[in-house]
């Protein structure tokens, strides 16, 4: 038999494709079935936030910030909040820092159980999906309840939060909480052992640790590589360090890992909302800063552990009331650069390409800004 | 190590090419040459004390009257983290890439060719990726960009 003639060819997987969460291009090269490179092409969703936000006011930038990271905005409110407040060196009340640590990790819930789903979906299992965002209604309930809105919520403010909680958000906060507490080992109870969901996931797309960090990937990607490296222990702001809590990891690296690390912290987050709602204090819930507010001249990187990772800021001041820069760095923005790197030359499917992109959880607004 | 310890340990150290800045307002920030970027970052990234081995972030800066490029590292073993920066004039924006460093730079130098117009040498993959591929309009992240039809609203 003669040389059977093989050649690879180029596979475009996006900009609109249903796995994908976003607007994102993925450009295969093929060997047959088989994956021989990928190239992330992205921007399809660039709004130009940090350009934006250097011709508004620092209360302006707020609303920007949720659409930056719009699954997790609660996040990226405190992010700003938090920069800002350590570049003019403003006290946030007690109670504030509660009601903010609360917001925070039930957000983190609601984005993790968003994986769960889409995770479970985009392998093919559809009730996992609809179990996820039924108990994520729960927390947006209680969000759009406090501040009004469900997905981009503009709650935070500089010294503080807009305002306080209703009157009966800490009961209907532990009901829903003891709801969600009660349907993980539904969650895990319909995965774990099934053999489709662990052929898809286990040893596929294997991370080692020190090539993840260093091409800068961290949150639960990195911690299911056994980097136990969390922002809310290794530098804690606003008041984490009060908290009792485990740092969730893993050690094969693999989607299967990443799986298992997110929907323990989901646990933990619980654990976190209930001490917060136990100490919740009485008190002020805003400091009031100036109608006409500058921050002193400086420059400061802050950063918060997001529900993908490391989620920073940089922020220029020149003393003016806007800023002179705005430099926004999400964890999905490495982690996509960082998705080549695992899927070269280890002849994946596109079936498995889907896998490794789900558990890595990457949202493109984040990644374009 | 503390802040304190830290600023005074990377002041201390490295034949003084890190100089401090008085402009970090909660991490260190230092200042350093354009031409020791490649030997500060990998001095920092092997020092046995510091051991910075992730890069946050880096990006460029338009002050109005120079540019600068910032670079923000920190170590998941040390805990420790802290900033370096340098400037550029418009007329001679070089940088070295320090990809070999830490890898997961490749985008943030892209970014800041793209944005800012900072050519990056030794980059290998300098392609337009947030702007349009056919994106002829400039470096929109200059302060003295000017959208095109963009209206400015009168100050208050």
């Amino acid at each position: 038999m003669g040389d059977l003639r093989t050649e690879e060819f180029v596979v475009n997987m996006g900009p609109v494709h249903p796995s994908t969460h976003g607007v994102c291009r993925l450009m295969l090269t093929m060997n047959g079935e088989q994956i021989v490179d990928a190239e992330p092409v992205i921007g399809y969703l660039h709004r130009a936030i940090e350009k934006i936000c250097e011709n508004r006011t620092y209360p302006q930038c707020i609303p920007m910030m949720d659409r930056f990271e719009y699954v997790t905005a609660m996040s990226t409110n405190e992010l700003f909040c938090l920069a800002t407040e350590r570049l003019a060196e403003v006290e946030v009340p007690e109670r504030a820092e509660y009601i903010r640590v609360i917001m925070l990790e039930l957000n983190r819930i609601a984005s993790h159980l968003i994986f769960y789903g889409t995770t479970a979906m985009d392998c093919g299992a559809l009730t996992p999906f609809l179990w996820g965002l039924r108990e994520r209604e729960l927390i947006i309930d209680l969000f759009e309840e406090t501040c009004g809105q469900r997905l981009t919520y503009n709650y935070f403010r500089i010294g503080g939060v807009a305002n306080d909680l209703p009157i009966d958000f800490v009961p209907k906060c532990r009901s829903a909480l003891d709801v969600i507490e009660g349907k993980m080992s539904d969650y895990t109870g319909i995965l774990n052992n099934n053999p489709i969901w662990l052929a898809r996931l286990k040893g596929i797309g294997t991370a080692e640790a020190d090539h993840a960090l260093a091409w800068g990937v961290t949150g639960p990607v990195l911690r299911a590589c056994g980097v136990a490296h969390d922002l809310r222990k290794d530098d804690p702001y606003s008041i984490y360090d009060r908290f009792d809590f485990e740092v969730p990891i893993a050690q094969e690296g693999d989607c299967y890992a990443r799986y298992l690390v997110r929907l323990e912290e989901i646990r933990q987050s619980i654990k976190i909302v209930r001490q917060a709602l136990d100490g919740l204090p009485e008190g002020e819930t805003r400091t009031k800063i100036k109608a006409n507010f500058k921050p002193p001249a400086g420059e400061i990187y802050t950063r918060i552990e997001n529900s993908r990772g490391e989620m920073g800021i940089y922020i220029q001041s020149n003393g003016d009331k806007k800023p002179l820069r705005v430099k926004l760095r999400g964890g999905s923005y490495n982690q996509l650069q960082f998705l080549p790197e695992i899927v070269r030359g280890k002849g994946y499917l596109i079936a498995d390409l889907v896998a490794i992109f789900a558990t890595f959880d990457v949202i493109l607004p984040e990644v374009d800004r | 190590m503390t802040k304190e310890e830290l600023t005074a340990y990377v002041g201390g150290h490295f034949d003084g090419k890190l100089k401090l800045l008085d402009t970090g307002r909660y991490d260190p920030m230092f200042e350093i040459q354009p031409g020791d970027l490649l030997d500060v970052a990998r001095a920092l990234r092997d020092d046995s004390r510091l051991q910075f081995d992730y890069l946050c972030s880096m990006g460029g800066v338009d002050t109005g009257e120079h540019l600068e490029v910032v670079y923000s590292i920190a170590s998941s073993k040390t805990k420790s983290r802290l900033d370096f920066k340098f400037s550029l004039p418009y007329d001679k924006a070089e940088i070295d890439s320090i990809q070999e460093v830490w890898p997961g730079i490749n985008w943030y130098e892209r970014e800041a060719w793209e944005l800012y117009g900072i050519n990056v040498r030794n980059h290998g993959n300098l392609k337009r990726f947030l702007l349009p591929d056919d994106w002829d309009q400039g470096h929109p992240m200059l302060k003295n960009w000017d959208a095109p039809d963009f209206i400015r609203m009168p100050e208050r």
